[in-house]
């Protein structure tokens, strides 16, 4: 393959991978390969030196204390079957079961969807409304920085260089005794799979016993230089139904939280007209239970 | 013994393209092997200000650096016109126009090294769009003009049902483009033996074009230069002119460096710059009277050539003379204009320009259907060629059965008893519609290239009779070999598995035309039975001295001669080889096959176009998301007049991926241009239906009207493709009651075709 690669190094733990990349700064870490591969061969990317850090044991997926724990290299096959993750984070197993066909899943690992800073990331949205946060290690020690915060733009994180994701932590909030949890995903493009999402939306609130939402967050992707929260609509809809009029104003009031353009993939236009379709259509879904 | 005619035998190479063992260009390597690559022009049109080549040439690992002087032979490819070169002198007219070749003893190296090369380039106006491109004052791409050539079909046009049709409907279809998508990408191996002659291995369809193109660059006879087809990868088309321009690069490299030269283009180089069907601009107006029955037809077509001729003005020629489909039209007016561009490369896709008319013709016979009030099913009975009226749009009298209305019937009521889908959830966002499209195929070549409409093969019988059977048209997934060896093994009465058809190589056989017109089967099948019956002359005698009959009443079945009517009289074919190989005669035969003459005016399009036609039917059902644009096809009823089916498997085969290619056509794809420069040069962004996205499909094949194919066989390539796209676009406008009158249907499209319709139009004032 036609990959302008020196070396591969193999570390053999967190450690030994964080020095590695501290000491060559022009060494990149690669996961799954699925991003990196494809950019280092069209040259939009330059790495000589590549960092395998798929064989850490950064792959678990486990309940520690009020979180769901997933490992960076855990692989969107592995997040998707969880039982934990379907339990937990529905959302977020749907998404993984939406990136690219299986035999990408195969590959794809959490934490190299989250770096890659797409704006299409699939397993971003779901992560935004769940309020999770990211665990990043270097040589020094470790930090954690919410998933909202980790995203700059198309492409860029807000993670240092040689920094590496090691695990992302879901929250597991309780409802209030009586209510639901809604956690939905949906991801809309002209095919049915193996497809890169032209608008993406995901919705976690509490349905209460009455009837209304409570605690409602809305987060969409390929619409704005970054995934993003939605915080328009999520006001709109925050103590109301999910059916009836709120629907509508909070179609309208999503058109303030994005920012799409226009691209090879769709035009703004679609992508505005398509998210509102979406955001309506999740809560018509959820008012029906 | 079944016999193999209509079978489902295994086709002969479907267990080593399915294991990974068939090797293809790209796994062939050869001691002292350069890699090749080409340094292409950015962006055009453009003048030539300097090309300093010096950059590549200093790369490490880099033999050769070539610019237009180094050609041995004419600086020229291009199949039907001297409008392309090699290499470019001063002129770029189109995006990833080569500018020089670079050879190196690695890819990265060679790829390195054309990088390397920054051409200074002046850029000029160009011209972006067919239509404009015929204007007064727009940009030229050749001194020539833009207008490159008009095809016309006069029959009583101007007649009085052009005046006094009660009904007329008028439309403008813009129909894109479409990449091959092939999944093995452009590629060949030269390997030079002296500077006097060389063996091509190559990805392709035509052997025989790539042999002429490779003479022609080198400067050789024809009898110095050997192609040997490569398993392909896929043509449709894409393989069929190209290669040549493939294998004259590698040719000219491995000449000057007197060393094996592959050249395998990226997927990237390989989406720009290779050949594509044909965008057009079709304007229809038709009338009929007031029961729907057709009175008059105009047609007026722009064909996107592009910058070079290469195939445009045979594939304009056939779209000529399909551009009013199978109905019956008192009075035709069509115009085919072959325009240049600086846009992508125009050239042969699956089809051959029918499939943009037949989207065209179909799409009006709907709007008439609901101007005069009635059923589109019933629109099209009401005008399709019967055993009546059976003057097509050329006034060719067609002999009957004219199976037209039965595939309407067949793939109508396929379609009624379609028991819904078992993939798409019921929902209330999702509308469904039914769309009807017809064709009528024309068999073979047209008259225009009635003269490569020949074919060539040789059979070998074995001693231990099997068989060697060599051909001259090519496998590229469609099944060519599958039906070559059928053929072969009914009328030498073998197991098919007893036939091994080897792949074209041009040393072998004579110069037996393209693969292309879906006439692979017909053309191969043919010359096998000519070699067949040339065997015969001396197989039967000697069959007959060991039966003991007369040499008239050998037959072949089974693996034996027997004596016809008496199947107990019987020896196996094997004694009688054994007793030909002790007499010393021969088992070897050829066998030629070519087309009839025909009659056909090229100055009013009156005549035969094609010696015989196919019709088909399909009938889409579709389920579609107005709202998100989204359209899925739940299914598709294909009815065709195959004459007679060679090989199931494979003619099933060729159904449902022309189907699926269709469909992509109509729905997903698109050639996004800035300039003449593809800007979704990738599979992530140029996209094309997956297996999930595959409609069921159910078939009726008819066997009623037998062609002149090989047991009366009729071409299936093509017209598997032509109506898929035309059925799927009615579908669509029957679910949301609008025409839309552009392909593809992106859901972009169908969303704007809304307009302030779509219930959230309002949140965007
Ligand atoms: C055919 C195909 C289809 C696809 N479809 C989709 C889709 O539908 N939806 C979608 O969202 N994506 C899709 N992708 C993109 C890709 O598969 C995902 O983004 C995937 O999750 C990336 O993970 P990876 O392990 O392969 O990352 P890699 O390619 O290994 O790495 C990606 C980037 O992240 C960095 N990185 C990786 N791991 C870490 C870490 N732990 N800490 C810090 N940096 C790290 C790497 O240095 C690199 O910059 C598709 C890709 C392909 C090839």
């Amino acid at each position: 393959m036609n990959l302008p690669v020196e070396a591969v190094l193999r570390p053999r733990d967190l450690g030994e991978a964080l020095s590695m990349l501290a000491e060559d700064p022009s060494a990149v870490p690669v996961a799954g390969g699925t991003d990196l591969v494809v950019q280092l061969r069209a040259r939009r990317r330059h790495a000589p030196v590549l960092v395998d850090i798929g064989a850490l044991g950064l792959d678990r997926i486990a309940v520690e204390g009020n979180a769901l724990v997933i490992g960076a290299a855990a692989t969107m096959d592995s997040i998707a079957r969880s039982a934990a993750v379907r339990e937990h984070a529905p959302a977020l197993a749907t998404a993984a079961g939406q990136v690219g066909a299986w035999p990408i899943q195969c590959r794809a690992t959490l934490g190299g969807n989250l770096a890659n800073a797409s704006p299409a990331a699939d397993t971003a949205p779901p992560l935004l409304t769940a309020g999770a946060t990211v665990t990043a290690a270097f040589p020094s020690g470790q930090r954690r920085i919410p998933v909202l915060d980790l995203f700059e733009g198309p492409g860029t994180t807000r993670l240092a260089p040689g920094e590496l994701i090691t695990s992302v932590s879901i929250p597991l909030d309780p409802v209030p005794a009586g209510a639901r949890r809604v956690d939905r995903f949906v991801k809309l493009g002209p095919r049915r799979e193996q497809i890169i999402s032209v608008v993406s939306l995901a919705v976690r609130a509490a349905l209460l016993a009455d009837g209304t939402l409570a605690d409602v967050r809305i987060a969409v992707g390929a619409a704005a230089p970054t995934p993003v929260r939605a915080p328009a609509a999520e006001s709109v809809l925050e103590g109301r139904p999910p059916g009836g009029a709120a629907r509508r104003e909070a179609a309208r009031a999503l058109q303030e939280d994005i920012a799409p353009i226009d691209d090879i993939r769709a035009p703004a236009r679609y992508r505005r007209l398509a998210a509102a379709v979406l955001l309506d259509r999740l809560l018509g879904e959820i008012s029906h239970g | 013994m079944a016999e193999p005619l209509g079978g489902r035998h295994p086709r002969p190479d479907a267990v080593m393209k399915v294991a990974g063992s068939a090797r293809y260009v790209g796994d062939l390597a050869l001691p002292g092997m350069l890699h090749a690559a080409i340094v292409a022009a950015p962006g055009a049109p453009a003048r030539v200000v300097s090309l300093d080549l010096e950059p590549a040439r200093a790369v490490p690992g880099v033999e050769a650096v070539l610019a237009a002087g180094d050609v041995p032979g004419a600086n020229l490819v291009g199949t039907i016109f001297p409008d392309q070169p090699l290499l470019v002198e001063d002129r770029v007219r189109m995006v990833g126009d080569r500018l020089a070749l670079v050879a190196a003893r690695t890819p990265e190296a060679a790829w390195t090294a054309a990088a390397a090369v920054e051409p200074e380039l002046e850029p000029l106006p160009g011209v972006h769009d067919p239509v404009e491109a015929l204007e007064p004052g727009a940009p030229v791409v050749h001194e020539s003009g833009n207008l490159v050539r008009t095809f016309r079909v006069r029959r009583n046009a101007g007649g009085d049902g052009a005046a006094s049709a009660p009904v007329v409907v008028e439309a403008e279809y813009r129909i894109g483009g479409q990449e091959h998508a092939y999944l093995e990408p452009q590629g060949c191996l030269a390997i030079p033996e002296s500077r006097s002659r060389i063996t091509i291995v190559a990805s392709c369809q035509c052997p025989f074009y790539v042999q002429h193109a490779v003479a022609r660059v080198l400067g050789l006879p024809l009898a110095s230069v050997r192609v040997r087809q490569a398993h392909t990868g896929g043509g449709f088309g894409g393989k069929e002119d190209y290669p040549s321009e493939v294998a004259a690069c590698a040719a000219v490299l491995a000449f000057a460096t007197g060393r094996p030269v592959r050249l395998i283009y990226s997927r990237e180089y390989d989406l720009q710059a290779t050949t594509k069907r044909h965008a057009m601009v079709v304007r229809h107006r038709w009338g009929a009277d007031t029961d729907g029955r057709l009175l008059f037809a105009e047609v007026e077509s722009f064909l996107d050539a592009g910058a070079y001729v290469g195939l445009s003005t045979v594939v304009a020629e056939r779209a000529n003379v399909s551009a009013i489909g199978p109905y019956h039209v008192p009075s035709v007016k069509v115009d085919t204009h072959v325009v240049h561009t600086n846009n992508l490369f125009g050239g042969a896709y699956r089809g051959f320009g029918a499939p943009q008319v037949t989207w065209a013709h179909e799409a009006t016979m709907d709007r008439l259907a609901r101007a005069v009030g009635v059923d589109p099913v019933e629109i099209r009975r009401r005008n399709l060629l019967t055993g009546e009226s059976c003057t097509t749009c050329t006034g060719q009298e067609l002999p009957s059965p004219v199976l037209a209305g039965a595939c309407l019937d067949r793939a109508t009521e396929l379609a009624a008893a379609w028991t819904g889908s078992a993939t798409v959830a019921p929902s209330p966002h999702l509308r469904r519609g039914t769309g009807v499209a017809l064709v009528l195929y024309g068999c073979n070549l047209h008259h225009g290239g009635q003269f490569l409409d020949r074919s060539s093969a040789v059979v070998i019988l074995q001693p231990d009779a099997s068989a060697i059977v060599r051909v001259g048209l090519t496998e590229m997934g469609q099944g060519n070999l599958a039906s070559a060896q059928t053929v072969a093994a009914q009328a030498l009465g073998l197991d098919p598995s007893r036939v091994e058809v080897w792949e074209p190589d041009t040393a072998t056989v004579a110069d037996s035309g393209p693969t292309v017109a879906s006439r692979g089967a017909h053309s191969t099948g043919l010359a096998i039975l000519d070699a067949v019956r040339r065997l015969r002359r001396r197989l039967d005698p000697v069959a007959a001295g060991l039966l003991g009959c007369a040499p008239g009443e050998v037959e072949l079945a089974d693996g034996v001669a027997r004596v016809a009517g008496d199947p107990s009289r019987a020896v196996p074919l094997e004694r009688v080889l054994g007793e030909m190989t002790a007499r010393r005669i021969e088992t070897i035969a050829t066998g030629w096959w070519r087309s009839r003459p025909r009659w056909f005016d090229e100055a009013t399009g009156l005549g035969s176009p094609y010696e015989t036609y196919a019709f088909a039917c399909h009938v889409a059902q579709v389920a579609v998301d107005p709202e998100l644009g989204l359209v899925r096809v739940e299914h598709v009823a294909a009815a065709h007049d195959v004459g007679r089916i060679l090989h199931r498997d494979a003619i099933e085969g060729q159904i449902q991926g022309g189907i699926v290619q269709a469909m992509g056509w109509g729905l997903l794809e698109r050639l996004e241009l800035d300039r003449g420069r593809l800007l979704n040069p990738s599979f992530t962004d140029y996209l094309i239906p997956t297996a999930s996205d595959t409609p069921e499909i159910s078939m009726a094949l008819l066997e009623d009207a037998p062609g002149a194919g090989p047991f009366g066989a009729k071409g299936i390539g093509e017209p598997s493709f032509i109506p898929t796209a035309a059925a799927i676009r009615n579908a669509v406008c029957d679910a949301l009651g609008i025409e839309i009158d552009r392909l593809p249907f992106t859901p972009p499209v169908i969303v704007d075709a809304l307009g302030t319709a779509h219930p959230f139009a309002d949140l965007l004032d």
